[in-house]
């Protein structure tokens, strides 16, 4: 009896930790800094929505910006913001920082 | 005397020939399909359609100086530049992040208030896109009134 106890213990913990693990999977980050964005290229799985966590490690405001996820959010320095993203088809979405347009280094979000 | 009215015949001809030759250059006048247009009450609604759809909808009626170069060069690059910025027949792509869409309003109150739109030289040329106070303070209001609060997002 208390073998099974345990047992149905074990997999929940199995379950919750699982599921934790989808969870920050699913929770891509990215930091920005002045027109830079670390990782450059952000591969995300398609098909699936997802949160995005964006920081900004700069002492300056940042725009964290896309024509076509249609996104647009300003992450003033030191905060951490999540933008929330719809399941995005296979392909190279570009994101820059609208505050740093002339200093922007090519960026994107890979969904495959 | 002579040499100088040649050179100012020559002047007409070259600039005559450059704006001809740049009606060759032609844009194409698109207006892609309204995939979810923005709802707001009617009057807000007229007052968005007269001052702001030609560059931030897909619905742009492309005035007659659309089809003369330079002009034409102008007027596209601002309507693309506005859809991409601001598009109220892309509405709902921005729904489902509540804070994309609050920053969104603010810009339009933010960007109403102070007169920045619709831009001047639009206004110049389309007087119905030139608001009166009234009309102003009725889309300020209605943007404001329609900011998202900041709560968490339903996951």
């Amino acid at each position: 009896m208390a073998k099974s106890g345990l047992s149905v213990l074990v997999l929940c913990a199995a379950v919750v930790l699982g599921a934790a693990a989808a969870a920050d999977e699913n929770t891509p980050e990215i930091k920005m800094a002045s027109g830079r964005f670390e990782p450059a290229q952000l591969r995300v799985r398609a098909n699936i929505p997802f949160k995005l966590r964006v920081t900004n490690t700069d002492q300056v405001a940042v725009e964290f910006e896309s024509f076509e996820l249609h996104r647009e959010r300003v992450v003033q320095p030191g905060e951490t913001i999540t933008v929330y993203l719809p399941a995005l088809a296979p392909g190279h979405y570009a994101i820059f920082d609208d505050f740093h347009r002339g200093s922007t280094a090519e960026a994107a979000i890979v969904a495959e | 005397m002579t040499w100088a009215r040649h050179r100012g015949r020559a002047a007409l001809i070259l600039v005559g020939g450059l704006l001809m030759g740049a009606q060759l250059i032609r844009s194409a006048r698109i207006n892609p399909p309204v995939e979810s247009d923005l709802v707001a009450p009617v009057e807000i609604k007229r007052i968005l359609r007269d001052a702001c759809y030609d560059c931030h909808s897909n619905e742009t009626e492309w005035p007659w100086y659309s089809r003369i170069a330079p002009a034409s060069w102008w007027a596209h690059s601002e309507v693309l530049e506005g859809r991409r910025r601001l598009n109220f027949s892309q509405w709902d792509a921005y729904a489902s992040d509540p804070d994309t869409i609050a920053h969104k309003l603010q810009q339009v109150a933010a960007l109403v208030r102070t007169a920045a739109m619709a831009p001047w030289p639009y206004r110049l040329l389309h007087a119905r896109a030139r608001l009166t106070s009234a009309q102003r303070e009725s889309l300020i209001r209605w943007a404001t009134q329609e900011i998202p609060p900041r709560a968490p997002h339903p996951d």
